[in-house]
């Protein structure tokens, strides 16, 4: 403390290095930092360990009970040949690549529909929010069986089309169409984003393009789409993860069996089943390590398109 | 109902000792038993009584209970087990018997058989938990299936109701149809799952065979799948069955099923549950037994249970949780505490003596168990490890059919090579 004081005096402003007392400054901020981070790295090592875990569980014949046997590959192969799990891939990317669009699209137009400086926007906003809040959990699944019973609102509404009551829950060819609808009502929090992304494009683009005569649709596509395509891209990665992890849906529509006949049987559904009620957790351990490789590649796929749809307007 | 009330209840394990010598604690002598099982605050209630007396029985012992709901406990328990936390005494499902005992994971009670007298129980009870030589649990209490007819229902389209104790399938399918019919498509005759192993092991037993043989093989032949399809099928095809999709996961107790809501007039229910039927009903089911119990080859009911109670074999006080299944399973005051919370007590001099207790509803269905009880029938054999798996497969399988996907020869033929190749892997 003494030495650099002395230093301070006898050195020219310009060159002084940056002071002690600076540095300590700035650990004692990243001190700040690294505490708000602390209950993050408490809970990575009740992560990081499960995690390394399941990786080696993954190569090994591990019924629970018994200690886990080194069986290599074996896990990995078996997959291949196993038709209720093509069953579960088929259930989980049908419902990922119907729902994810059409669920961000929905998202969009109520949000440019609630940008439209209508009065009471936080509580409208608010209302179409409440779906995502209850979305994927286990009182609206159950609502919505109700809904869409036999006997529910939407029979009764299609009745009146003349439309034969279907039974949307318990029919094969039904049940997975149910839960997309379920999912693209729970629009909320992409719809929210997409709200405040809104907001940041300048009104005198619009202003601009409105006096050049441009159409509404023109403006929507030169316009809002290129500036708002960041958040778009964020968006339908979050949403593509998130889907591709899809369980409370099917495991509660149908009491925890993906029924009907196996309709509805998601991938981590029948991890599930595996791990759990077949006790085949070496095999649900390589399910989940070939999800999170499926999930990584989509994902990467959608970072590479990025180039060419993404617009980092400077 | 599997995903609600995930509640986990610890009941305060209660010191042992007290009376002030000394006023140690529990450390030195005391046994603290861990005891787990499914169940509902109703049920917890009830066995918390059996327990206190246990507990008053036997100072220097105390239990701790944990109880969930059935989905969740099933987890639970592998979790703990795969941690090596064992419960000490805990409730275990019929399907998941052989894939703890199998794993050595159970303690073979036969070896306790001055402490644990299982000689009150009928021998269908007794060998209900038998692998080999060995005895890995003892059923918490009995139970079985039954076909419950509303006879308000019978009477309103005028069907009558046949001899419940010789009637066979075709009597089923002749009333079905007639209250179908006279109803005008308002109530169907009868409703009963195709999927539930319940039912198609009962068909399968009067065919003369094993569903699951006591090697542990599948047993069924295709041709009795193929018949009990076409069964269900001929029936839903002249209306006195429900149409492809009418039963939908209503979920909820006896007071939101088919035959409360009068769109069913008949339908099978575990007889346990009589009681919450008949009272959801107004009190007009009439209890009979499965159809072709005399008409076919050989009996097909069987006495069964809604949970056995297991002993780890990593419990370290297994002599202690050995005497409270003596107790539970024994003494007429536990099972005048516990009802028929579990089913009808395993051992038939009890359930005799606890009878008088119970309410109406309860006694009847009490009688038809120790009536079937007494009576001989076929043994049954539990589930082999991988057994469980079955359940999905014909839980696919029938719903293919249901709607028509599939025929039932060839459902059947698919059901048999998915099963054997469920008990294979």
């Amino acid at each position: 403390m003494t030495a650099s004081a002395a230093e301070a005096a006898v050195m020219p402003e310009a060159v002084r290095p940056p002071a002690p007392l600076r540095g300590r400054r700035r650990a004692r901020r990243d001190r700040a930092g690294y505490l708000f981070l602390l209950p993050w790295f408490i809970g990575m090592l009740f992560t990081i360990v499960p995690f390394f875990a399941s990786l080696y569980l993954a190569f090994t014949d591990y019924d629970l009970l018994t200690p886990p046997e080194w069986i290599g590959l074996e896990n990995f192969t078996a997959m291949f040949s196993d038709p209720a799990l093509l069953q579960s891939l088929k259930v989980t990317f049908v419902y990922t690549f119907v729902s994810v669009p059409l669920s961000l699209a929905a998202a969009l137009g109520v949000a440019m529909m609630l940008n439209r400086g209508i009065r009471g926007l936080p509580w409208y906003r608010a209302v179409f929010y409440l779906p995502s809040l209850l979305g994927a959990s286990v009182a609206v699944v159950l609502l919505w069986r109700y809904v869409f019973g036999l006997d529910g609102i939407v029979n009764a509404f299609l009745g009146r089309f003349g439309v034969e009551a279907i039974a949307w829950t318990s029919d094969p060819d039904y049940a997975l169409t149910t839960l997309i609808i379920l999912h693209i009502w729970t629009f909320g929090s992409p719809m929210v984003i997409f709200l405040a992304g809104l907001r940041q494009i300048p009104v005198m683009y619009y202003e601009a393009a409105a006096v050049d005569g441009a159409s509404r649709w023109r403006r929507f596509r030169s316009i809002t789409l290129p500036l708002l395509s960041p958040i778009i891209f964020f968006n339908l990665i979050q949403s593509l993860i998130a889907s591709f992890q899809t369980f409370t849906q099917g495991f509660v529509m149908n009491n925890g069996g993906g029924g009907p006949a196996n309709s509805t049987l998601f991938y981590n559904l029948y991890l599930y089943q595996q791990g759990f009620n077949q006790f085949n957790m070496g095999y649900a351990s390589a399910m989940a390590w070939t999800l999170l490789v499926i999930i990584a590649a989509f994902t990467a796929l959608t970072f590479i398109s990025a180039k060419y749809w993404v617009n980092y307007d400077n | 109902m599997k995903a609600a009330g995930l509640g986990l209840a610890a009941a305060p394990a209660l010191a042992a000792c007290g009376r002030g010598f000394g006023g140690d604690d529990d450390s030195g002598d005391g046994v603290t038993l861990n005891m787990v099982w499914w169940g509902d605050a109703a049920r917890a209630e009830k066995t918390q009584a059996a327990l206190d007396l246990f507990m008053e029985r036997n100072e220097g012992v105390a239990i701790e209970v944990e109880y969930q709901d059935s989905g969740p406990y099933q987890d639970k328990l592998a979790t703990r087990f795969a941690a090596g936390d064992a419960p000490d005494l805990m409730a275990m499902r019929m399907d998941s018997l052989r894939e703890y005992a199998d794993r050595g994971a159970l303690l073979d009670l036969g070896e306790y058989e001055g402490d644990l007298d299982l000689s009150g129980l009928s021998d269908s009870a007794a060998t209900l938990a038998a692998v080999g030589d060995s005895v890995f649990g003892v059923p918490a209490g009995l139970n079985t299936i039954g076909f419950v007819v509303r006879k308000d229902l019978a009477e309103q389209y005028g069907a009558d109701i046949p001899d419940g104790d010789t009637w066979g399938w075709d009597d089923l399918a002749a009333f079905a149809q007639t209250v179908s019919d006279a109803s005008g498509g308002e109530v169907y005759g009868t409703g009963f799952d195709a999927q539930t192993l319940a039912n198609i092991v009962v068909y399968c037993r009067q065919q003369g065979e094993d569903f699951f043989t006591e090697a542990g093989e599948l047993g069924i032949s295709a041709a009795t799948v193929q018949s009990w399809f076409e069964l269900i099928d001929g029936m839903r095809r002249s209306g006195a069955y429900p149409p492809a999709g009418f039963f939908e996961e209503i979920g909820g107790g006896p007071d939101q099923s088919y035959i409360a809501q009068g769109k069913l007039a008949s339908q099978i229910i575990p007889t346990n549950n009589f009681l919450g039927y008949n009272a959801a009903c107004g009190g007009s089911l009439a209890l009979l037994r499965i159809p072709g119990e005399t008409r076919s080859v050989r009996r097909g009911q069987s006495v069964d249970c809604p949970h056995l109670w297991s002993v780890a074999s990593a419990s370290k006080h297994p002599e202690e949780a050995v005497k409270l299944l003596e107790f539970l399973t024994n003494d007429p005051e536990a099972s005048l505490a516990t009802g028929t919370t579990r089913g009808v007590p395993a051992n038939a001099d009890v359930a005799e003596e606890i009878k008088p207790s119970l309410e109406p509803d309860d006694q009847l269905a009490t009688e038809y168990l120790m009536a079937l009880q007494e009576e001989e029938l076929p043994r049954s054999y539990t589930y082999p490890p991988g057994g469980s798996a079955i359940a999905d497969v014909l839980d696919v399988i029938a719903v293919e059919v249901e709607f028509g996907r599939t025929t039932p020869a060839d459902g059947a033929a698919q059901f048999i090579a998915e099963a054997e190749g469920a008990l294979a892997g």
